[in-house]
């Protein structure tokens, strides 16, 4: 079956027609990979059906349901859906369109690890939900449970100016790898790996499991730093560097070896201290020794230890599918957004702060906001989804991305199209221009659809976002990280915010902790470090009051253009603690 | 995969407290074989139940003459005891058999089985034909090599 898309030249106006399989600018399955999937459907049907007859318990189907992404929620089951890396094509996003208005109530959830999610599926009609994502090669292994899950990257992977290395092959590599790997499947709690290509980090690798870096050596070989034993939770740590070089090709070995130390010592009393950080942090050098002499028996004594080195060939054949598109052509002479009379301010705007540099002259990456006022950060509806998936055929060789931050982003927008991108994004209701401004906000579901959550951080969002509306208040304000979780799980990153809040649970109600100054590692908001806390949580209606406080003593105590976090590291918690307490009033008492 | 038979199963599993003479199936304790192993006739073979904590490689030694290494999962989804099948197998070379008891249920067997695992008690209650169903649903293989098949996918395709 040919499909066809669309690529419409806004130069001419010339719309032709091309067969989509001409267009490869991501990993394309083979039929390998469609067998496995369909594989692992048929398996999770057949576990679906033991447990829908009986014979399989709740408590032991949970294990086996997370694994392939689905959680029981407050109002029905949540499902998690895989996008490897963030990269989706609108192929998939029309299935997931698809599936939104067929099982789900019409929505769909991006999440910070670059996946999706479903909150209305009823689980009788999982499997049959999963063999219609299977239809266009998604799947929702390794999602969730005490796995490896899913492997994140930059958002702008392949497309950035600042990039040293692709790291999308890697990633694929990882994927294979790390996709039903039989000794680590019930490690001690869950697994995340990061990988980031370019000098800025975008993918906030210290704060993962395991974290890597692809750095070039001297001689310009490409080989990994590591980072070990970053995490979020009730103990949050950066990665400790395990190791500054190991060339690219041993990767998956070193891996295993960091794993099967943690498999084996890592803690199984405590879920709160099972995470491979209390570990490293508990053993420090001798944690770092163990994985050294594991990684060495793995390649002296294991039988197949040598096999996963991975040959160049397998390199190559993974990293043809990541090649720039041939259809890329470099457009030399540079962007005028006035070429045709004045440009709208409007326009101009959204330019400013939702269009990204490219490594490609003549192109741009184009973020389509997921924050705007009526509904929650990182949603979507299906007629959203169509929407995108239909600019990003006609603008980005059907390609999209899902940025960590929540949104989506087109990666091939040629300069020329950015008018009618901008017009496109407008009608679909992506063209809010507050990409990393405070209402580009990092928030899970949050207490209103997770059963996990202690506290809701959708009304939170939708009271900030409606009360910071004024855009030129917002743009004076600059880049601001605010970061919301509704728990400890930490599926916001609140710990990583400029301004962090997250929901806690005090005697059965629903109170906010707030915190500033953290960062996720990016050049912006400086080395990788948690914020901190400026005093007892407060009272779900006091924390707009609380956010325009902390905005407010920074435009009090801000020099001339300054950021937000460095106004903060400047100044301390302190300020901002008093101003916030002066907001109190459910919780006078307690401040 | 073998699936071992309550009512039929030779191997006598001893109490800690138990001191164990020699004779042929009998199935110690790892502390209880460390504390007899000196005195163990070499041809009597025996079994050695390993907890989920122990070092497997502590047993390399001691591999020639042990016929059964059982392994434990206090909880199914204890997964240190797929460690200590993998470097039974692929690091020791270890040939008897590797049998997991306790905890053990259907939906573990694919795992075992890749990790080395040749042989399971299951848990009372668990269906046989369910655990022979879960071991067919990926005819065509897996990404990454494991014990039975040493070499990942790319590997195979290039042979």
């Amino acid at each position: 079956m040919k499909e066809l898309q669309y690529i419409v030249s806004s130069m001419g106006g010339i719309a032709c027609l091309l067969p989509s399989n001409e267009t490869k600018t991501m990993y394309q399955y083979t039929d390998f990979d469609r067998q496995f999937v369909h594989a692992r459907a048929a398996q999770f049907r057949d576990q679906l059906e033991r447990n829908l007859a009986g014979e399989l318990s709740d408590d032991d189907f949970r294990p086996l349901r997370l694994q392939n992404g689905w959680y029981i929620q407050r109002h029905a089951p949540m499902t998690r859906i895989a996008i490897p890396y963030g990269e989706l094509s609108s192929r998939q996003l029309r299935q997931l369109a698809r599936v939104a208005t067929e099982f789900d109530k019409g929505f769909l959830h991006f999440t910070t690890r670059q996946n999706a999610q479903f909150n209305w599926i009823p689980l009788p009609r999982a499997a049959d939900a999963m063999d219609l994502l299977a239809e266009a090669d998604m799947h929702g292994i390794q999602t969730s449970g005490n796995c490896i899950r899913n492997i994140t990257t930059d958002v702008f992977a392949g497309i950035a100016p600042d990039e040293v290395v692709d790291p999308r092959p890697y990633c694929e590599i990882l994927r294979q790898w790390s996709t039903l790997q039989p000794e680590f499947a019930f490690l001690p709690r869950k697994f995340k790996i990061a990988v980031s290509g370019a000098v800025e980090d975008r993918a906030a690798i210290g704060w993962h499991d395991i974290g890597l870096q692809l750095v070039r050596n001297d001689l310009g070989e490409v080989g990994f730093k590591v980072l070990v034993g970053g995490g979020m939770g009730r103990t949050p740590l950066i990665g400790a560097g395990s190791t500054e070089y190991l060339p690219w090709n041993q990767i998956l070995v070193y891996i295993e070896a960091i794993v099967r130390v943690y498999n084996r010592f890592g803690r199984r009393d405590n879920a709160y201290k099972a995470r491979i950080k209390i570990l490293v942090k508990s053993e420090g050098p001798k944690f770092f020794e163990a994985v050294e002499e594991e990684f060495r028996k793995i390649l002296a004594d294991d039988a197949g230890g040598h096999a996963h080195i991975i040959p160049q060939a397998e390199f190559d054949r993974v990293a043809a599918f990541f090649t720039r598109p041939a259809k890329v052509h470099p457009a030399i002479g540079g962007f005028d957004p006035h070429r045709t009379g004045a440009a709208p301010v409007p326009f101009l705007r959204w330019l400013d702060r939702n269009v990204h540099a490219h490594q490609v002259e003549g192109y741009r990456a184009v973020t389509l906001s997921l924050k705007r006022p009526g509904l929650p950060p990182g949603d979507v509806t299906s007629e959203q989804m169509e929407a995108a998936a239909t600019m990003a055929d006609r603008y980005s060789l059907g390609e999209l991305r899902v940025s960590h931050d929540q949104n989506l982003v087109l990666p091939w927008v040629r300069e020329a199209d950015l008018r009618a991108v901008w017009h496109a994004a407008k009608d679909a209701g992506f063209a809010t221009p507050n990409i990393g401004l405070l209402t580009d906000m990092i928030s899970c579901p949050g207490g209103d659809l997770c059963a996990l959550a202690n506290a809701r951080s959708i009304p939170i969002a939708a009271a900030i976002t409606e009360q910071f509306d004024d855009l030129d208040a917002l743009l004076d304000l600059g880049d601001i990280d605010l970061h919301m979780s509704g728990c400890m799980n930490s599926c916001g990153h609140h710990h990583t915010g400029h301004i962090g809040i997250l929901g806690i649970d005090k005697d059965g109600a629903e109170w906010y902790q707030v915190s500033v100054g953290g960062s996720d590692g990016s050049t912006l908001s400086g080395a990788s470090v948690p914020g901190k806390v400026i005093g007892p949580s407060f009272a779900a209606e006091e924390v707009p009051g609380v956010i325009q406080a902390l905005i407010d003593t920074f435009r009090e105590q801000r020099a001339a253009n300054e950021r937000f976090v460095d106004t903060a590291r400047r100044i301390g918690v302190a300020p901002f603690r008093a101003a916030a307490d002066l907001v109190r009033r459910e919780t006078a008492v307690a401040a | 995969m073998k699936f071992i038979d309550r009512s039929t199963d030779p191997w006598l599993l001893l109490p800690d407290s138990e001191i164990a003479g020699p004779a042929p199936h009998r199935l110690l304790p790892l502390a209880q074989w460390e504390a007899v192993r000196d005195n163990w006739p070499a041809d009597v073979p025996v079994g050695v139940l390993l907890p989920n904590t122990a070092d497997a490689e502590a047993l390399a030694a001691d591999l020639p003459r042990i016929a059964l290494v059982a392994l434990e999962f206090p909880k199914w989804v204890d997964g240190r005891a797929y460690s200590q099948a993998h470097a039974l197998r692929a690091r020791l070379r270890y040939a008897g058999e590797i049998r997991a008891t306790g905890d053990v249920v259907v939906d573990m067997m694919p795992l075992l089985q890749r990790c080395g695992v040749d042989a399971v008690l299951l848990r009372e209650g668990q269906r046989q034909s369910s655990a022979e169903r879960a071991l067919g649903f990926f005819p065509m293989g897996h990404y990454q090599g494991d014990v039975l098949q040493t070499r990942p996918k790319f590997a195979r395709e290039v042979a």
